[in-house]
């Protein structure tokens, strides 16, 4: 077979440049001045959409915004009538009936015409399906949390350096000005000697009984591949859509939750993007019996090489925040609200100039459209999601065991608790696999 | 009342034991496991797991492959035994779930607990359940095979991926796990 990157990109297409983006990163690019056109057709990034939630909902109406630079060509859930509300959606708004509706994700991270794929489904899916899209040569956005074990977040990793793919973590947070200016304040010593960082999350808040009956499996969904490669239990409605996140089997709670997007911004203020803790400790008080199983209150922290102590802690009065508290006093910063210990901070935080800069991005959708076209790595690139993921799964871990782990960030293992090492991973149902 | 959005409240937080009475032994109603049933006896011994030290694990181990013994025990149970044996397993595991491995029925919850068993027995029972498995549950193997990236699979595996009698799932897992797998001088993953 020929060298793909003899091809000159104007001569094989830009689909077929976009998915040989291994070759493609590594070399200069210059795109020809049609392909970065907008009106012609071919130059649309092709997307499909896999899981049609409610997260889903607001990308898919997000990417409908950007008929210039996107199609969005097929969506893809287990349950019938939520793909077919969404299809709907799509072909209401480009007045047509071209998007693909379909159950099974393979249908669409095999199809030859698709540029990239938004995951959207529970976090038990997360790696599974981006990993299929990634080797068959898509790009792909992935909600947070990026996996849903440690194992899993390097092998997607491994897998889109392997195949040159541009991953975008959906902590969204990484393009909010604010969130770009507190870590950027903090990283350029805005707060003097950093001390600690706190970050909360709300609590769990589904119930339905120490025990439960389990239902018939509704005709319009697919419980099987709804499952794929969590172990098998019975349907029951109230533990399928949306509250997944709240059974340990699917999800690990708040913490993968909300504390993916604020435990992602300590990482960032902590120049951790491609390390992390050196130990963790916590505890958690987990329901011993009923349908949700995940902790409903979280109490961990982890500990940095610099001495530098990060919480992560359930309150009851309100949402997310991670506040940074040093010499100079804190600041506290929320998706709506910022506050601090004193006005000044404030002013000062949100002043150009600081001494440390950032990567920047005001729109993460834009970002990872970017990235696909340019073959940068995006703002919240596949590594740095991984590496915040892995955050929440040490407190995960480390409530579970309800002991201090030491864990080695390079090596990814904690040197010495065999039974922690095994929690990093798990075999997967069949016929489900992470190789 | 507890409603799907009603806020946290202390009975969320179970009552440990609460259908069988405070004084009744988890180990002896583990077997008796349901989905949707009363979970805290698991929860109990989950936690038992967690919190053991190392030097207690081999005594922890001998009470999972006894309760997983008992003829009378719920496939819910039996598939919560193999995920705390995949914790805390060892060689003198992998016997018993090497019998489970075998029978479709039960293959799933063996492959989860041999798949983090380290050592060359959790290796070789693995590698025996092909002899047995067919359709799902054998995609599902060579997976576990794979993902353990032993270098004494490699001859398997290649087989797999050359094999055009296997499922093409199958041949795709071997030729991935091939590039995976740890060069032969190199000692066992932790």
């Amino acid at each position: 077979m020929n060298p793909p990157s003899s091809l000159p990109a104007s001569t094989m297409g830009r689909r077929r440049f976009l998915q040989l983006g291994s070759l493609a990163a590594a070399a200069p690019l210059i795109l020809p001045a049609k392909l970065r056109g907008a009106a012609a057709p071919s130059n649309l990034i092709h997307v499909a959409i896999i899981g049609t939630g409610n997260i889903a909902e607001g990308h898919l109406k997000t990417l409908l915004g950007y008929p210039e630079r996107v199609r969005i060509v097929a969506v893809c859930d287990v349950d019938r009538e939520r793909r077919d509300r969404a299809a709907a959606l799509v072909d209401t708004a480009y007045g047509s009936r071209g998007c693909s509706s379909v159950n099974d994700f393979r249908e669409v991270t095999r199809r030859a015409d698709v540029d990239a794929v938004w995951v959207c489904t529970p976090d038990h899916w997360h790696a599974l399906i981006a990993l299929d899209a990634i080797r068959h040569g898509k790009d792909a956005y992935v909600e947070k949390p990026l996996t849903f074990t440690i194992e899993e977040g390097r092998a997607l990793v491994s897998a889109a350096r392997e195949h040159g793919r541009v991953v975008q973590h959906g902590t969204q947070h990484r393009s909010m000005k604010r969130f770009f200016d507190a870590a950027g304040y903090v990283r350029s010593g805005g707060l003097g000697k950093l001390e600690r960082i706190e970050v909360s999350i709300p609590p769990n808040n589904r119930f339905i009984g120490s025990s439960w009956t389990p239902e018939p499996v509704p005709a319009t969904l697919d419980w099987d591949l709804w499952l794929g490669p969590t172990p098998w239990r019975p349907y029951h409605s109230a533990g399928c859509h949306y509250n997944f996140r709240f059974i340990a089997d699917c999800a690990n709670g708040q913490v993968a939750n909300w504390g993916a997007h604020y435990l992602d911004i300590g990482q960032w203020a902590l120049n951790a993007d491609d390390s992390g803790p050196i130990a963790v400790e916590g505890h958690g008080h987990f329901p011993t019996s009923g349908l949700f199983t995940c902790a409903t209150h979280v109490d961990f922290t982890c500990h940095y090489a610099n001495g530098i102590p990060m919480s992560c802690r359930t309150r009851q009065d309100g949402g997310g925040t991670v506040r940074f508290i040093g010499e100079r006093g804190w600041i506290d910063i929320a998706r709506n609200a910022m506050s601090a210990s004193s006005p000044d901070l404030l002013r000062e935080m949100q002043r150009p100039g600081k001494s440390v800069t950032l990567a920047r991005s005001d729109n993460h959708h834009e970002n990872f459209l970017d990235c696909i076209r340019s073959r940068a790595r995006p703002v919240a690139d596949v590594e740095i999601g991984h590496r915040t993921t892995t955050v929440c799964n040490l407190g995960q871990i480390a409530m579970t065991l309800g002991r201090k782990l030491r864990w080695d960030p390079v090596t990814e293992s904690f040197p010495d608790d065999p039974v922690a090492n095994r929690l990093r991973g798990r075999a997967a149902r069949s016929p489900w696999s992470l190789v | 009342m507890n409603t799907p959005d009603s806020p946290p409240s202390p009975d969320r937080v179970v009552v440990v034991g609460a259908e069988a009475g405070p004084n009744v032994d988890p180990w002896s109603q583990i077997v008796r496991l349901e989905h949707g049933g009363d979970g805290s006896f698991a929860a109990i011994i989950r936690e038992q797991v967690g919190r053991t030290p190392v030097a207690g694990l081999a005594k922890l181990e001998a009470q999972l492959l006894r309760a997983l013994a008992d003829p009378a025990v719920t496939a819910a149970g039996r598939d919560f035994l193999c995920s705390q044996l995949a914790l805390v397993g060892s060689a003198a595991a992998v016997p018993v779930l090497g019998r489970l491995l075998a029978a479709e029925a039960s293959a799933d919850a063996a492959r989860v607990a041999l798949e983090r068993i380290p050592g060359p027995e959790a290796d070789a029972a693995l590698l025996a359940g092909l002899s047995s498995l067919s359709g799902r549950a054998r995609i599902g193997l060579v997976g576990s095979i794979g993902a353990r990236r032993s270098p004494g699979a490699r001859e398997t595996l290649s087989r797999l991926a050359g094999d055009a009698g296997e499922h093409a799932e199958i041949r795709a897992i071997a030729t991935r796990a091939l590039a995976l797998l740890r060069p032969a001088s190199t000692g066992p993953a932790a």
